[in-house]
C-alpha cells in the first residue's frame, strides 16, 4: 500500500482541524511510512481512516500514538553516556541544584539511565528531573519503570560500559550491582526500576511543537534524543530555538548521535563533540 | 541518466561491497547508498574498514544531511535510513523491520519513491529476506534491479527472496555489477 502526497495532506489537515496535533512539518517519507503502517494494522483505507479520525476522538488519540515513534533504550549509545559521565556532568558538580529535562522521553529508559549515572556521581539528590512526552500511554510505562528483560538484554551490556567501565582507564572498574537500581525477574521476564528511581522524576504530557517549556524553570541539561529526526528542518530549527531560550547560560543540549543542527540556529550553540552548549 | 545507486546486503556481503567500492573511480558522479546489516556489537569501525580501499569518501549520514554525488553513504547502526525528497536524509529509530535496523526494505522504499526510474537497486549476499520487497518497489517505480548471482553468494537467501518477489533485470556476478557501475561514471 502506498499513499499519495494528497492523501497524506488530507489526513494531516483533518487531524489539525479536529485536534491540537499538527504533523505538517514531519519528515515526509518517514511519516508516510508510519501512516501506511497504521492503515495496514487497522486494515483500513485512507478514506475510512480520515472519516473515523474526524468522528471519534479516542480513535484519533490512538492513531496519533501509533504514528509517533516510541523506541528508547537504557544507555543507548554508551559513547554519549561516557561523555556525560566524564565531560559534561562534572561541570555541574559544584552547583547546589541541577535541572534536567528529557524532552520526548517515551517510556523513560533514558530518564532512568541519567538518574543511575547521577547517583553514581553523587549528584542525584540535587537533581530535578523533568520528563515529557506527547503520548500518555508511554508516560504511564515510564512512571512504572518496568520493562521486558530478555528482549532488552543489551541493557546490561550498556550499563556495564557506562557505569562499571572507564574507557580512559581499564584498571578503573567499579563493580556496581544491577540490583542497586533495578530488579530482574527471570520468570516474569521483567526489569523493574527501584523506587529510589521511580519516585523522583516529574513526568508530564507535553506537545513539543505547540507547548514550548511547560515548567517554570530553565535547565542545565536538555536531552532530546532521536525525537527531532521525525521533524523537517524548519520545525527542528524552531525547537532548537525553544531549547536555547530555556537553557541556563552554561547549559547544554544532548541530541542523538546521528542528529545534526544545521542553518543559522547552530551559531547559537557551541558544539563540543556530541554536546551542544548554549552560547 | 541514473541519479543514484542503492545497495543492500547482509551476511557475506562485506567483501563484495569492499570490492565494489574499491573499483569505483574517483570521478563516480552518483551518490551510493549502502544499507548493510551488521552484527550488533560491530557498531563502530565499519566505515573505516570499508574506506581502506575506496577512492570515494564513505560517511554515515546524520539526519537531514544533504545528499551529494560521488559519496558513499552507509546507513548508521541502530537507525533506519530514509532518502527524503529535497535531496536530504532522514533517520528513524522506529521498530526493527525484518529483525533489522537499519532495514534494507525501508531504505529501498524511500529511494524508489524519491528517484523513481532514475535508481539502480542492488541486492547482495544475505541471510534473510529484508530487501526483497524493497527491490520490488524499485522495479515498480521503473528503476533498474540487480541481484548478486546466488551461485556466487556466501548466503543466498537475500538474492533468491528478491528474485521471488520481483522479476529482476539482472542476475550478475560481482564483476559484472562492477562493470555496470563503472559504465555509469
Amino acid at each position: 500500500m502506498e499513499i499519495t502526497p494528497e492523501e497524506i495532506k488530507l489526513f494531516i489537515n483533518t487531524v489539525r482541524s479536529v485536534s491540537e496535533y499538527d504533523f505538517k512539518d514531519y519528515s515526509e517519507r518517514s511519516f508516510s511510512r508510519r501512516l501506511e503502517k497504521v492503515l495496514v494494522d487497522n486494515k483500513m483505507t485512507i478514506t475510512a481512516l480520515v472519516a473515523k479520525v474526524r468522528k471519534e476522538k479516542a480513535f484519533l488519540e490512538q492513531v496519533v500514538k501509533d504514528i509517533t515513534v516510541n523506541t528508547t533504550e537504557l544507555f543507548r549509545d554508551p559513547k554519549i553516556w561516557q561523555a556525560l559521565r566524564f565531560r559534561v556532568l562534572p561541570r555541574f558538580e559544584n552547583q547546589s541544584i541541577i535541572n534536567i529535562w528529557h524532552a520526548g522521553c517515551s517510556t523513560g529508559q533514558e530518564v532512568y539511565s541519567m538518574m543511575i549515572l547521577l547517583n553514581e556521581m553523587g549528584m542525584l539528590d540535587k537533581a530535578n528531573i523533568f520528563a515529557t512526552d506527547l503520548n500518555t500511554d508511554v508516560l504511564d510505562v515510564a512512571k512504572k519503570g518496568e520493562y521486558k528483560f530478555r528482549f532488552n538484554i543489551d541493557y546490561l551490556d550498556n550499563f556495564d560500559k557506562v557505569i562499571k567501565e572507564n574507557p580512559y582507564n581499564y584498571e578503573d572498574y567499579r563493580d556496581v550491582p544491577y540490583s542497586k537500581y533495578f530488579d530482574l525477574d527471570k520468570t516474569k521476564d521483567t526489569l523493574k526500576m527501584k523506587p529510589l528511581l521511580t519516585q523522583k522524576p516529574l513526568f508530564r504530557k507535553q506537545n513539543l511543537v505547540k507547548d514550548g517549556n511547560i515548567f517554570y524553570t530553565k535547565f542545565d541539561i536538555i536531552l532530546c534524543r532521536n525525537v527531532l529526526i521525525y521533524f523537517n528542518h524548519e520545525l527542528q530549527t524552531q525547537i532548537f530555538e525553544t531549547f536555547h531560550q530555556n537553557l541556563f547560560s552554561n547549559g547544554c543540549l544532548i541530541l542523538g548521535i546521528h542528529e545534526s543542527m544545521l542553518g543559522p540556529v547552530a551559531a547559537k550553540y557551541k558544539r563540543r563533540g556530541l554536546v551542544y552548549f548554549k552560547k | 541518466m541514473y541519479k543514484a545507486v542503492i545497495i543492500g546486503g547482509s551476511a557475506g556481503s562485506f567483501q563484495v561491497v569492499t570490492k565494489i567500492l574499491a573499483s569505483l573511480p574517483k570521478n563516480f558522479n552518483l551518490p551510493v547508498f549502502l544499507c548493510l546489516h551488521r552484527l550488533k556489537h560491530v557498531r563502530s569501525g565499519f566505515v573505516e574498514a570499508l574506506s581502506i580501499k575506496s577512492a570515494l569518501p564513505i560517511v554515515e549520514p546524520s539526519d537531514k544531511d544533504n545528499i551529494r554525488a560521488g559519496r558513499v553513504y552507509l546507513a548508521p547502526a541502530n537507525y533506519h535510513m530514509y532518502i527524503e525528497l529535497g535531496n536530504v536524509f532522514a533517520l528513524s529509530t522506529e521498530e526493527s523491520v525484518n529483525h533489522s535496523r537499519p532495514s534494507i526494505d525501508l531504505s529501498f522504499f524511500s529511494a524508489a519513491y524519491t528517484y523513481k526510474n532514475k535508481l539502480i537497486g542492488i541486492i547482495l549476499s544475505g541471510a534473510n529476506k529484508d530487501g526483497a520487497l524493497g527491490l520490488r518497489k524499485v522495479k515498480e517505480a521503473g528503476g533498474l534491479t540487480v541481484v548478486q548471482d546466488p551461485e556466487e553468494c556466501q548466503v543466498k537467501t537475500m538474492p533468491t527472496a528478491s528474485m521471488a518477489a520481483t522479476k529482476v533485470d539482472h542476475v550478475y556476478s560481482t564483476d559484472r555489477i562492477i562493470n555496470l557501475l563503472k559504465s555509469l561514471a
